[in-house]
C-alpha cells in the first residue's frame, strides 16, 4: 500500500470537522475503553495482575526479538519438518508477487481471505485483481470496506467507520437482494454470500497472530469463524506473517492470549483460537481435515532494520489496537488520516519507519504526549518516547521546516541568555495584553491560528512573574 | 528548608499569579523560598520538538542554576517531568552531568506532590468556597503518580464540595505545540473535557498545569461556557475566590 501520510495534516482536520465521523467515533470510544477495562477486571478475578502479566509478555517477545535469526531458523526446521513450504519476502511487492506466483502454479481462480494487516502493506488484493484472480475479504469488516473500495481504518475492527446504512446500501448495490435494516440481517447475509465463495476457492490466504517456533505453526486469534473456513476449506492455504511474529513455544502462547484478547476486545479468550500446522506425513484421506499444503511467507518489510536499535521494541507489538482505542488522536480522527497500513500510536512509529520518514514525519508530531497509549500497551511498548525518538530524528536530518528549525534555535539560545529572555518576555507580555484590547481574552492570534481557531487565549496581565517579583523585592 | 521556585516559563508570561500562589503555599509551610533569577525554561519544547541540542543546553543551564538547593518546586507536573525524566536521559552520556542530572531529579517535584509527599503539611493557607471538579494532567498522573496529593489538599479546605467528572484522566488535548500544529483535532479533544466539566455540574476546574488550563478555559469561553478555571496552587493559597 503507498503511503498516503503526506496528507496527514489536511486529513486529519477535516475528519475532525466531520460530523458524521464524529458521531461515529464518539459512539465507539466508550465502546472499546470500557471493555478493555472489564476484560482487565475478569483478569484480576483470576488473581492476575496486569503489569505482572505485561511483563510476563515484554518479556516473551523481548526473546524472540533479542535473537530473532536463531527463532526464525528454528522455525523455518520444524515448519518444513511438518510439511509446509517457507518462503521469505524482503517487502510488500516480494510478498505479492510470490502469492500470485502460488496461485497460478497452482491453477487458483478464486481466493479467499481472512483478516492480514500484512496483506495490506503489500496491496495483496490489487495484486490478485492485476493477474485475473478473484480475491474475497471474509472477515465481515475487511470484506464490507473491500465492497466499499476503502482501506481498514482501524486494525481490528476494519469498518468502524462505517454506519450500517452505509453497509446495507452496499450490500444492496453488490449482493442484490431486498434491503436489510438491521444489523444481524445484514450480517446473515454476508455470512450467505460469503459461505459460497468460501466452498467455491482453491486458495486461502490468512496472517498469523503468531508463528509458535517449537511446532511450526501459526496461531490465529479470530471471533467470526471466517477464520476457519479460510485455512480449512480451499487446497492451498498461504500464512503471510512479519518475521517479528515468532514466539517460542505454545505455552507463551496461553501467557500472551491473557493479554491479547482482552486488550483488543475486553474478551476473556476469542471466540475462536486456532493452531495450523501443515498435516506431515497424514494421508489426503485421513479424518484430520485441513489444506493439502501450507505455504509460509515470512516478511521483512522494514522489520530487520529495527532490530539492535533504539526502535526495536515496536517489534513487541502483538497488534492488540489498544494503543489507539485510548488515544485522544485517533479517537479524534480515526484510521484513514494517518495514510498507511496501521493508524493510532503505533501507526504514528511504524509509518515512519517502515515507508519513510520525510513523508511520515507529521505522524509522530500529531501527539498530546499524554502517554495513554503507553499505560495500555499489554507489550510494555513506550511508545510516546519512540515517537519522540522519530521528532530527534526527523529535526536531526533536517526535515522540518526551516522557519521551525531557526526558532526553536533562536529560542533556545535566548532561554540560555536570562539577561536576553527576559528582556525579550518583556516585550512579549506587553505585545499580548495589547492584542487583548482590554479584554480578558485574545481571540485571533496571528503567530498560532491553529490555537484561535478553536478557542480563546487569556490575555496575560502585562507584566511577566520575574518584573513583578522584582517589584516586589525592591519595595522589600 | 532552602527551596527553589522555578516558576516554568508558561507562569512567568501568562499567569504570574500562580508564581506568587506557589512561593505563599511553600512559605505557610514553613519553606525558605528562593527565586533562582535567571530562571527561563525548563527545556521540555525543544525536547519535544526534537530539539536534542538546545534541551540539553538548556537542563545544563538549570542543573547550573539549580545546584545548592535542597529542593526545586514547580507549578507544573510536566515541567517537573522533564525535569526528573528527561535530563537524566538528554546527559546519559555525559557521566560528569549524569550524576548532577540524576542528584536534581531526586530534589524536583511538582507542587501537590512535594507539600502532600515531602512536606505531609495537615493545612493550607487558602480559603475557599464552593465546587470544583479537578482534572488531571497527563504528565502528572501517568509519570509521576500525581492523583490524590491536591484531592487531599482539597479535602483540607472546609467550603470546598470535590465533584469528580467523568473521566479526568483523559487528556485536554494541550500537548504543547500541539494545540497550535494541530488545532482541529486538539479542538475535538478538549471539547470532550469541556464536556465532562460541563456534566460535573461543578463551578471551577481545578488543574495543576497551566498549559492544559490555558486550553480547557480558551475552549471553555469560545463555547460561552463561563465556567471558572484556577490552578491549583491559586485555590489552595485562597486566591481563586
Amino acid at each position: 500500500m503507498r503511503s498516503q501520510a503526506m496528507f496527514f495534516q489536511e486529513q486529519a482536520a477535516q475528519k475532525a470537522c466531520d460530523p458524521q465521523m464524529q458521531k461515529t467515533l464518539a459512539y465507539v470510544r466508550p465502546l472499546f475503553v470500557g471493555k478493555r477495562k472489564k476484560g482487565l477486571e475478569g483478569l484480576a478475578a483470576d488473581g492476575l495482575g496486569f503489569e505482572e502479566m505485561r511483563v510476563a509478555c515484554q518479556e516473551i517477545r523481548d526473546r524472540v526479538v533479542d535473537n530473532l535469526d536463531v527463532w526464525l531458523e528454528l522455525f523455518e526446521a520444524r515448519a518444513q519438518a511438518t510439511g509446509a513450504k517457507v518462503l521469505w519476502a524482503r517487502d510488500g511487492d516480494e510478498v505479492a508477487r510470490l502469492l500470485v506466483d502460488l496461485a497460478r502454479q497452482h491453477g487458483v481462480r478464486k481466493v479467499v481471505k481472512s483478516k492480514s494487516m500484512l496483506s495490506e502493506e503489500a496491496d495483496l488484493n490489487t495484486a490478485f485483481a492485476a493477474a485475473g484472480i478473484e480475491s474475497i475479504e471474509t472477515d465481515l469488516g475487511e470484506y464490507i470496506i473491500q465492497l466499499a473500495g476503502e482501506t481498514p481504518s482501524h486494525i481490528i475492527a476494519p469498518a468502524v467507520h462505517k454506519t450500517k446504512e452505509e453497509v446495507a446500501d452496499l450490500f444492496v448495490a453488490h449482493h442484490g437482494l431486498p434491503r436489510q435494516s438491521d444489523i444481524t440481517a445484514l450480517a446473515r447475509e454476508a455470512r450467505g454470500v460469503l459461505r459460497q465463495h468460501f466452498l467455491s476457492a482453491d486458495m486461502g490466504v490468512s496472517g498469523a497472530n503468531f508463528l509458535v517456533a517449537e511446532t511450526g505453526s501459526a496461531a490465529l486469534v479470530t471471533n467470526e469463524g471466517n477464520g476457519r473456513m479460510v485455512t480449512t476449506l480451499p487446497r492451498l492455504h498461504v500464512v503471510i506473517a512479519g518475521i517479528e511474529k515468532i514466539i517460542p513455544n505454545l505455552q507463551d502462547l496461553a501467557t500472551l492470549m491473557r493479554l491479547l484478547p482482552r486488550s483488543a476486545t475486553g474478551q476473556s479468550i476469542s471466540n475462536y483460537v486456532s493452531v495450523l500446522t501443515a498435516r506431515g506425513g497424514l494421508a489426503l484421506d485421513s479424518p484430520v481435515q485441513g489444506p493439502e499444503k501450507i505455504v509460509f511467507v515470512l516478511v521483512d518489510n522494514g522489520r530487520a532494520d529495527l532490530l539492535g536499535g533504539e526502535f526495536a521494541s515496536m517489534l513487541r507489538c502483538i497488534r492488540c489496537g489498544a494503543c489507539m482505542n485510548h488515544c485522544p488522536v485517533y479517537t479524534a480522527i480515526g484510521g484513514h488520516a494517518y495514510g498507511w497500513v496501521y493508524p493510532g500510536p503505533m501507526g504514528s512509529v511504524l509509518t515512519p519507519l517502515y515507508t519513510s520518514l520525510k513523508t511520515a514525519q507529521d505522524l509522530p508530531q500529531a501527539t498530546t504526549g499524554c502517554n495513554q497509549c503507553g499505560a495500555v500497551c499489554p507489550v510494555g511498548i513506550p511508545l510516546p518516547e519512540l515517537m519522540r525518538a522519530l521528532r530527534r530524528r526527523t529535526f536531526e536530518e533536517g526535515l522540518r521546516p526551516w522557519l521551525e528549525r531557526l526558532g526553536y534555535k533562536v529560542w533556545a539560545w535566548a532561554a540560555c541568555h536570562p539577561r536576553f529572555y527576559h528582556w525579550g518576555v518583556r516585550r512579549a507580555v506587553r505585545y499580548l495584553k495589547w492584542l487583548a484590547g482590554g479584554e480578558a481574552f485574545i481571540r485571533v492570534l496571528g503567530m498560532a491560528p491553529g490555537w484561535t481557531g478553536g478557542r480563546d487565549l487569556k490575555a496575560p496581565p502585562g507584566r511577566s512573574f520575574q518584573e513583578l517579583w522584582a517589584d516586589r523585592k525592591n519595595r522589600g | 528548608m532552602r527551596v527553589a521556585l522555578f516558576v516554568t516559563c508558561l507562569v512567568d508570561v501568562m499567569r504570574p499569579s500562580i508564581g506568587f500562589a506557589t512561593m505563599r503555599l511553600l512559605e505557610a509551610a514553613g519553606c525558605d523560598v528562593v527565586v533562582p533569577e535567571d530562571q527561563t525554561c525548563c527545556g521540555q519544547p525543544a525536547w519535544s520538538a526534537g530539539e536534542a541540542d538546545a534541551a540539553r543546553a538548556l537542563a545544563k543551564k538549570n542543573i547550573s542554576d539549580l545546584a545548592g538547593f535542597e529542593y526545586v518546586v514547580l507549578p507544573s507536573a510536566s515541567c517537573a517531568e522533564h525535569i526528573k525524566n528527561a535530563y537524566p536521559e538528554l546527559l546519559a552520556g555525559e557521566p560528569e552531568w549524569a550524576e548532577k542530572a540524576a542528584d536534581l531529579s531526586k530534589r524536583t517535584f511538582e507542587l501537590t506532590s512535594f507539600l502532600v509527599d515531602v512536606l505531609k503539611v495537615n493545612e493550607v493557607p487558602g480559603d475557599f468556597h464552593g465546587s470544583i471538579t479537578y482534572h488531571d494532567s497527563c504528565k502528572g498522573l501517568r509519570k509521576l503518580g500525581i492523583k490524590q496529593q491536591p484531592r487531599q489538599l482539597l479535602a483540607k479546605m472546609k467550603g470546598v464540595t470535590l465533584r469528580e467528572m467523568g473521566e479526568s484522566e483523559e487528556c485536554c488535548g494541550f500537548g504543547g505545540a500541539f494545540a497550535a500544529k494541530f488545532g482541529e483535532i486538539s479542538t475535538v479533544i478538549v471539547d470532550r473535557k469541556c464536556a465532562s466539566i460541563r456534566e460535573s455540574g461543578a463551578e471551577v476546574v481545578v488543574g495543576g498545569d497551566l498549559g492544559c488550563l490555558l486550553n480547557i478555559e480558551g475552549r471553555l469561553r469560545r463555547r460561552g461556557d463561563p465556567t471558572r478555571v484556577l490552578h491549583i496552587a491559586e485555590v489552595l493559597a485562597g486566591e481563586g475566590q
